[in-house]
């Protein structure tokens, strides 16, 4: 009974703090300012700190002494995480806290606001209501049916009730910081919802070969699913095209889906900016190497021999192999490739250079005649699958109508006559400048003449320094 | 005579007409009375504008492609998109502190193109694989025309900055509509006890100003007329609304650039340094728009952050490839 009774007690306090102390503070304009401010600091230091390096390579660049900035050393980078500032618990955390701050505007602030501009009865009945706008003059000249046509013409939306009138336009600029906030709260579950059952995979396949996605290097803990098992895909071909000076042009690989019995289901030439997608897996074009090259010594057979990428230095890419020119393999040499243009560069076992040979010709070396009938390509293709993405497609849809919307400026008039004269005012969120004109546009065209409209503006500087 | 001789002289003619209109504008500041400098002014933006954009369609002609491909031809682009969100801003503001502030910057990026880059980034280069695709054209000039207008807001901020240094300002314009209040000095004396009332029960946030002034003095005017905007208001406005112009198009140039790395690399975000800078400048300008809406924070505060804008714009467009890392290091310095 009293356990019951306590743990009530202690809901209710929970519930009690959560509105009374936490929801103001996180509804607060000034956390959301500082929240977006943070963000941006704490993503500054992922630019500028290189990002999922080695160690070695942070012990090299930040070196303990002297320290950079006196603070700055390699331990200090590894212990706050800034080696991959985006993935750190700190980092996420912050993002928790301005979701969570935009829920809470969105739903304390922004919904509640709304409110009060759908009512329609927003009249203003006393000559007084005017004088707190600062747009607003008491005309000598003029009636409520004059000044109709000029906002219709407008394109306000019109009011009226015995001798008042309420008009107003741009609504959905009310509504659209609201349609941002919640796009943006849907863009982040999309975030998440990806992060948890999608999964990343990279896979370096030669020219004819079938493959199945095993090198899966970054999966979330619901991916399981997602992973194909039933279907595999087949390179029939990769290529790169050159342009006239030698330059690559684009990458092709030529891949085709294969159900469990082998039979093709799918078959597209895909390449950069062009993928294949299939069951939510999309495969993309992202790198290239070289398999093996085929060859005959004298009159053999065909022989595969497969080419092995070779550290150069200068960052270049070079793929060699080495071929037996002796029975007893007592003798060879290594051939070496740059690019799938087709030349290679031969070289003796004492390294050096003793000839090229094209593909589809044939040279002499050692007394054995090697032709070189094929250089075999393969492909490097990036696969993904994130269920997320129509989430966040949908959120970036929203959110390019909402920041659109949100430009547009609410205006409002008021408009009401008493004892022979007529009041006008109005008043506008963002566009000040543009609805001062319009407004004196407004009363120009109903009393053509009236003092109000022809005064000069104000002192270049304003006159409240008190 | 040939394309490429016509692209020489028109980013030559282009910076001495920018370099003239820039002498213009400063001249109408200086000389307040004239009407005719800040006509002329306008019309040399325009023809700074067209000749320009003469240039970009000659580009596109010789090169094939939209011509955004190296950093000689995205100046070219900006400084045509700063002229053509100058006369936006000057329409809306009618004055000629506009051009005082946007012109030395236009004149100096397309002094910079056309003098300083060496004739090697200049020429038309073909494309690289990752850049042949229709996205290019929708991306980059989004991203480029809303890093226009968030300049051309923030130099407004800066002029706003300069126009009321040492005064205390109430700011109009913002999202909840805090403006559009009467400045309580010049309210009739009869009205000052009544709408103490009304006042604080619909203004909510920004009343705090208003309140403030009624009680300072009251004048009796005879008749109630249109309280008009000082020019450091309008300065401020126009501001405000050039961002909030800039804001929704780096929105849409972020997502486009996000859809495009999902297409062809399968990532929509992989915190490039390029892409997070871009986020940068969006929180920050998403701050400032914040900071507009912000009780207690009124006056020159919001300007301040939209002038930090200014740098964070620079860095995000030209700083981040002086580092030279991740996919949108093509064709620049390094």
């Amino acid at each position: 009974m009293t356990s019951s009774a306590d743990s009530s007690f202690g809901w209710r306090a929970v519930r009690r703090y959560f509105k009374r102390e936490l929801l103001p503070v996180l509804a607060d304009l000034r956390l959301a300012i500082a929240l977006l401010l943070a963000i941006a600091v704490f993503s500054i230091s992922g630019t500028v700190i290189e990002q999922g390096e080695s160690l070695e390579f942070y012990q090299a660049n930040y070196p303990e002494d002297p320290a950079l900035f006196g603070f700055l050393s390699w331990r200090v980078v590894l212990a706050l995480g800034l080696d991959h500032v985006y993935r750190t618990w700190w980092f996420l955390a912050l993002l928790i806290l301005f979701g969570a701050s935009l829920t809470t505007c969105t739903c304390t602030r922004q919904i509640t606001a709304l409110r009060w501009f759908s009512r329609t009865w927003n009249f203003y009945t006393q000559p007084r209501q005017f004088n707190k706008l600062a747009l607003s003059a008491e005309l000598d000249t003029g009636t409520l049916e004059t000044l109709t046509p000029a906002l219709t013409q407008r394109g306000y939306k019109i009011f009226t009730r015995d001798r008042a009138l309420y008009a107003q336009k741009g609504i959905v600029g009310r509504i659209g910081p609201i349609v941002v906030h919640a796009s943006m709260l849907l863009i982040l579950l999309g975030a998440i919802w990806g992060a948890m059952t999608g999964f990343f995979a990279q896979e370096i396949i030669p020219s004819g070969r079938i493959f199945q996605i095993r090198n899966i290097f970054d999966a979330g803990p619901w991916a399981e699913a997602q992973i194909p098992k039933d279907w595999a895909v087949r390179v029939n071909r990769f290529w790169i095209d050159y342009t006239a000076e030698g330059t690559i042009d684009q990458f092709y690989s030529d891949l085709s889906v294969l159900d469990w019995d082998g039979n093709e289901v799918k078959r597209k030439t895909i390449h950069v900016n062009e993928p294949l997608r299939y069951k939510g897996v999309t495969l993309y074009q992202a790198d290239w190497g070289i398999a093996a090259i085929r060859v005959r010594l004298n009159d053999s057979p065909l022989i595969e021999i497969p080419m092995s990428k070779l550290d150069a230095e200068g960052g270049g890419r070079i793929w060699g192999a080495w071929l037996p020119t002796k029975p007893d393999l007592s003798d060879g040499v290594s051939v070496v490739a740059t690019d799938l243009q087709g030349t290679l560069l031969v070289y003796d076992n004492g390294g050096k250079l003793v000839g090229t040979v094209r593909q589809g010709r044939s040279t002499e070396i050692n007394g054995v005649t090697l032709s070189v009938v094929e250089l075999v390509g393969s492909t490097g293709l990036q696969i993904k699958a994130d269920p997320g993405v129509p989430i966040v497609y949908a959120g970036f849809g929203l959110l390019m109508v909402g920041v659109l919307m949100s430009y547009v400026s609410h205006s409002q008039v008021w408009a009401l006559e008493d004892n022979g004269r007529l009041f006008v005012g109005g008043r506008t969120n963002r566009a000040q400048v543009a609805f001062e004109r319009e407004l004196l546009g407004l009363i120009a065209a109903i009393a053509p003449g009236d003092e109000a409209t022809t005064s000069e503006p104000a002192e270049p500087v304003p006159a409240s320094t008190s | 005579m040939d394309l490429v001789t016509l692209q020489g002289w028109l980013d030559n003619l282009s910076f001495a007409v920018l370099f003239l209109t820039m002498l213009v504008y400063w001249a109408g500041v200086a000389f307040r009375q004239t009407t005719v400098l800040p006509a002329l002014g306008t019309g040399g933006m325009a023809i700074a504008n067209l000749t320009i954009a003469a240039l970009l369609v000659a580009r596109w002609i010789e090169g094939g492609y939209f011509p955004l491909s190296n950093l000689y031809e995205s100046l070219f682009f900006v400084a045509w998109g700063l002229t053509a969100v100058h006369l936006v801003a000057e329409r809306m503001s009618c004055s000629p502190l506009v051009g005082a502030a946007t012109s030395p910057l236009a004149m100096g990026i397309t002094a910079f193109a056309a003098l300083s880059l060496p004739d090697t980034m200049q020429v038309s280069e073909p494309l690289v694989p990752a850049l042949k695709s229709n996205w290019l054209m929708m991306h980059v000039s989004v991203m480029l025309i809303s890093y226009a207008a968030l300049m051309v807001g923030s130099l407004l901020a800066i002029a706003f900055l300069v126009v009321t240094r040492g005064q205390v300002v109430e700011l109009r314009g913002s999202s909840v509509g805090t403006g559009g209040f009467r400045d309580g000095k010049l309210r009739r004396a009869e009205a000052v006890a009544p709408t103490l009332a009304t006042a604080t029960a619909e203004v909510g946030d920004g009343g705090t100003a208003v309140l403030q002034a009624i009680a300072a003095d009251a004048q009796t005017p005879t008749k109630l007329s249109p309280q008009r905007l000082t020019l450091a208001d309008t300065l401020d406005n126009i501001s405000y609304r050039i961002i909030g112009l800039g804001f929704p198009l780096l929105t849409i140039g972020i997502i486009s650039g996000a859809v495009w790395a999902n297409e062809a690399w399968g990532s929509y975000w992989s915190w490039d340094p390029k892409e997070t800078w871009a986020l940068i400048t969006w929180l920050v300008f998403a701050a400032y728009l914040h900071a507009r809406i912000t009780k207690g924070w009124q006056g020159r505060r919001p300007a301040l952050l939209a002038a930090s804008g200014f740098i964070v714009v620079w860095v995000c467009y030209l700083g981040v490839n002086i580092l030279g890392k991740g996919l949108h290091s093509y064709g620049w310095f390094f």
